[in-house]
């Protein structure tokens, strides 16, 4: 699928005239020529683009500008990660990579269509208003801000004609904060309004803060940014009972699935109550989605945590059962060929279960892009052994942002608000 | 103890699709239905959280109930359920209101309206409305009328009618239902119930074909010699004596639930899921559907009526002297058909397909027999060699069975039968949703694909249109055979099939 661009070449207008254009636009005289504003939600996103404004501006990559994490982005990455002679663990995407492509030479120019591109999965939900927020890496440029209406293709599901526009705040930092004053007033209380924090999570904490009071609903990636302030902002959103999704949880799905899969047949219940030990094994140094996991898996066995500890390459705590014996947990970075574009994906899990009197169990959930050799590595002779395959998921960040903004959520799943404060406390 | 308990790590894991805020409005509140299945449903979709918190249920029906009689009436109906979870039930019953309203008094349709903003404000349940008329079907078509008329399904975005079956008691009386209906609101506003669908091993039909490239290739007339389809009860007419009599079986369970099952077996794969793509399949293969002799229907229907039987200790009395038969009747409980679809897929493939009461066992099954091997290599051990078979049990004890020949154990190369099963419990563990938790849920999400379109009422009834005439002009040609209460059926349905060298399946 390639992504749609938007029905009017979009219009580049004074920041002060946006609101009023766009309130004409969808006015009752205008609305035979342009079918009806959709009655749906508005999305905001913050989409810096990092990697992909530098990888461009070094020659390295070939325009334009879109924000999307397209195979050529990502193949120009992998390959900055080795001319750049960083660890081979590193994300094709990652800071990193960022810093040490700022500084090779280059001026190559090339369009920029942030927030001009709006992926198919998006655009069959017929968002009313997207307005996206692309900061330039030149930090001087002086604001634009464009807009331009679009209705969904007929063939996705967009026959009736509902519409919506998009806006485009594009600038360096400090031109983008003066252009926020407009953004109220295009985020109608009327419609449930997402913000989407395409980027690092740590690298502008007040222009976050500003952009997501509530009640707005967050959708933040916890694999991008330092992992304990990743897992820190969610606990935060949490416990503050404001509204809050992350990618990289939403990506666990069918690690959470095939767990539970193994544990559907009646006869395997049992175990789930013996646990002595939880193994988990991640991408690299980046432990976030590998905690949240655990912490899922905890929670819902109702284990408490007594004492967690930081390794070499990795973590281990100790759990209380509910019937008082303990269960070791351990999470171990793994080196792997080729990263994924996420940092800190899941390679493997080793779940054992000892029942004082009874056969033991060992359930080993291995991803299909990987091997699983240190926790298929012994020790489990005498267990009735569980081996399962996860299978890859290949969903763009527009697609999984989709099935969130399908879904309704208007509030935290309550799975992600249980785990997300005890993932934080493993990383002590 | 442990087969029991349920998987905690299930839990939670299915909330895909979260139900819009909304206000549930039930005409027949204080009826059967209501008590028995829907209310049950609810409170089962409220312990699995699926409800949204901005919910509320408004009963409707003549009778002046306050608020708190309704509350108390469905307390005392689900009493069972409650002292499982007492805690669950005094937060659900804070969401039940009740108004009287008599749907065929406009007033009061309007003055539903006024109640409807209240609960809005009250429940915060946003102008989003689900009607569900388990009323009398012969209000089915001046309801959706009154609520029209009230401006009540105006929005086509935020309010859905939910109608129970029987749609129609014929071709004709459904299309004119389908012309008033389709009057009140569009098409994706009308969700016509067929509880079949919300049967898991029913949906489970089309993710076996589906989903699966080893099904799709051989499920056709190259490899399918025929086709059984089995809805069998053992209860007999109980309390429905009323409606059952100027139904019967062709009607009760024919025309709707035996022919959803025989639309999902026997369509063609949609271009996707959707609703509209999977209706228009289940529409198109009911149109090539047809009797095997509409000329002489009674050459492939039979039709049939339960006498008494039992055991001397516990004997079980005739249909005809159940309370509220007529003595004479002449209603059939048992119906037994062939039928054939016209299309590239399936011609020549005979559909067989029986339905019945107080037959030997209860069962709703889908039996697929495949045509033999076209040389015989190996002595069968028992005669000759088994044709494979694949069986989709819907009910009761869910699952499927694949049966095929083996090679019997010891010196000689005999073949005998096995049988690879499958069963929803071992598997899983957990019962699956009841149909109307399935349907309720669905309707609320705005999601059709469940629920029959008006074009495939219309061709399920026109299908059995010379049977019904034929029934109605001269019965005695498609007399009404009696049969021994719990065996299956009469003498002639076997015939039927012997006719074609076949047997009934016995599960
Ligand atoms: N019961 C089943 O197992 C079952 C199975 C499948 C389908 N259905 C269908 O579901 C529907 C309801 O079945 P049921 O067994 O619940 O019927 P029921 O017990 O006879 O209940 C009928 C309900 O309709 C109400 N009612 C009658 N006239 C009304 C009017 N003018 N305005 C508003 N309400 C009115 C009655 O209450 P008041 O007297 O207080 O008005 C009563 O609550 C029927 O269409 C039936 O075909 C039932």
């Amino acid at each position: 699928m390639s992504p749609q661009l938007t029905l009017q070449t979009p219009l580049e207008l004074a920041p002060a005239e946006v609101p009023h254009y766009l309130e004409q636009l969808w006015s009752p005289e205008q609305q035979g020529s342009m079918g009806t504003g959709a009655n749906t939600f508005c999305l905001l996103i913050w989409q810096p683009a990092w990697a992909e404004q530098q990888l461009i501006r070094s020659g390295r990559l070939s325009g334009p500008i879109t924000g999307q994490q397209s195979a050529p982005l990502i193949a120009a990455g992998r390959q900055a990660v080795l001319d750049a002679d960083l660890p081979l663990s590193t994300t094709p995407l990652d800071g990193a990579v960022v810093k040490a492509v700022a500084d090779l030479e280059g001026q190559a120019n090339a369009e920029d269509l942030r927030g001009q591109y709006i992926d198919p999965a998006l655009s069959a939900l017929m968002p009313r208003r997207l307005i996206t927020l692309a900061p330039t890496i030149d930090a001087a440029q002086p604001l634009e801000t464009l807009v331009a209406a679009y209705c969904p293709l007929p063939e996705e599901g967009g026959g009736t004609a509902a519409c919506g526009d998009v806006v485009v705040l594009r600038g360096g930092h400090g031109a983008l904060h003066q252009g926020l004053s407009i953004l109220d007033p295009l985020l109608p209380e009327s419609m449930p309004a997402w913000v989407w924090w395409n980027g690092c999570i740590d690298e502008a904490p007040e222009l976050m803060q500003r952009l997501t009071s509530a009640p707005r609903r967050l959708i933040i990636d916890t694999a991008l940014g330092d992992p304990r302030q990743c897992l820190e902002l969610l606990r935060h959103r949490v416990e503050s009972g404001q509204a809050v999704n992350d990618l990289n949880w939403l990506r666990l799905r069918s690690w959470r699935e095939t767990l539970a899969m193994v544990f559907d047949p009646p006869q395997r219940r049992d175990a789930l109550s013996h646990i002595t030990r939880l193994d988990i094994d991640v991408e690299g140094h980046h432990p976030a989605q590998g905690l949240l996991l655990a912490a899922w898996i905890a929670d819902r066995l109702g284990w408490t945590l007594l004492s967690t500890a930081a390794v070499e390459n990795g973590t281990t705590a100790q759990f209380k059962r509910s019937d008082g014996t303990e269960v070791r947990f351990q999470l171990m970075a793994v080196p792997v060929a080729q990263p994924n574009v996420h940092a800190g994906q899941m390679v493997g899990l080793r779940l054992i279960a000892e029942p004082e009197n009874g056969q033991g169990v060992c359930v080993i959930l291995c991803a299909e892009s990987g091997g699983c050799m240190r926790l298929e590595g012994g020790g489990m002779a005498n267990l009735e052994l569980h081996e399962e395959v996860v299978p890859v998921q290949h969903d763009t960040p527009e697609m999984d942002v989709a099935r969130l903004l399908g879904g309704g959520h208007d509030s935290t799943n309550p799975l992600l608000a249980a785990a997300a404060p005890l993932a934080a406390r493993l990383l002590g | 103890m442990v087969a029991t308990m349920t998987n905690p790590l299930r839990v939670g894991l299915r909330q895909e699709r979260v139900i819009a805020p909304q206000c549930l409005v039930i005409f027949g509140a204080s009826g059967d239905l209501t008590h028995r299945k829907l209310v049950p449903a609810l409170f089962e979709l409220f312990k699995q959280r699926r409800l949204p918190s901005e919910f509320a249920l408004l009963g409707c029906a003549r009778r002046p109930w306050s608020d708190e009689e309704f509350r108390g009436k469905m307390a005392e109906a689900l009493a069972s359920t409650i002292e499982d979870d007492p805690q669950a039930w005094d937060q659900f019953v804070g969401k039940l209101f009740y108004e009287p309203v008599d749907l065929q008094q406009p007033d009061d349709v309007v003055r539903l309206g006024g109640r409807l903003e209240q609960i809005d404000q009250q429940c915060a349940t946003r102008g989003n409305r689900t009607f569900y008329l388990s009323v009398s079907p012969k209000f089915y078509g001046s309801g959706c009328r009154s609520l029209a008329d009230a401006g009540l399904l105006k929005d086509p975005k935020r309010s859905r009618v939910v109608i129970e079956k029987p749609f129609g008691r014929d071709y004709g009386s459904a299309q004119a239902l389908n012309r008033v209906v389709q009057a009140c609101g569009q098409e994706n506003q009308i969700f016509r119930i067929d509880h079949y669908l919300g049967k898991e091993t029913v949906q489970n039909i089309m993710v076996l074909r589906f989903a699966n490239t080893i099904f799709e290739p051989i499920w056709n007339r190259n490899y399918i010699s025929s086709v059984q389809i089995t809805a069998a009860e053992t209860v007999g007419v109980e309390e429905r004596a009323g409606y059952y009599e100027s139904a019967g079986a062709l009607r009760d369970m024919v025309q709707n639930h035996l022919t959803q099952m025989l639309a999902i077996t026997a369509m063609e794969p949609p271009g996707r899921f959707d609703p509209e793509a999977i209706r228009n399949e289940k529409a198109k293969v009911l149109q090539a559907a047809r009797l095997a002799d509409e000329l002489e229907p009674w050459n492939c229907c039979i039709r049939g009526q339960y006498g008494p039987g039992g055991s001397a200790e516990s004997p079980l009395a005739g249909y005809r002297h159940e309370p509220g038969v007529d003595p004479n009747s002449t209603t059939e409980t048992y119906v037994a058909m062939k039928l054939f679809i016209d299309n590239w897929r399936w011609q020549g493939v005979p559909f067989y397909v029986r339905t019945g009461k107080r037959l030997a066992k209860r069962t709703s099954e889908v039996v697929l027999t495949f045509r033999e091997a076209p040389v015989h290599l190996f002595d069968a051990a028992t005669g000759g060699p088994t044709a494979n078979q694949l069986i989709l049990r819907i009910q009761p004890d869910e699952g499927a069975e694949f049966r095929f020949e083996v090679k019997s154990p010891g010196s000689g190369m005999r073949s005998r039968p096995i049988d690879m099963e499958f069963s929803y419990d071992e598997s899983f563990g957990e019962p699956s949703d009841e149909g109307y938790v399935r349907l309720l849920a669905d309707a609320m999400l705005s999601d059709p694909t469940l629920f029959t379109r008006s074009d495939e009422v219309e061709a399920a009834w026109r299908l059995y249109t010379p049977l019904l005439e034929l029934i109605e002009d001269s019965p005695w040609q498609l007399p009404v055979h009696p049969y021994e209460s719990r065996t299956w059926g009469p003498a002639a349905a076997d015939a039927l099939l012997a006719k074609d060298g076949l047997l009934w399946r016995r599960p």
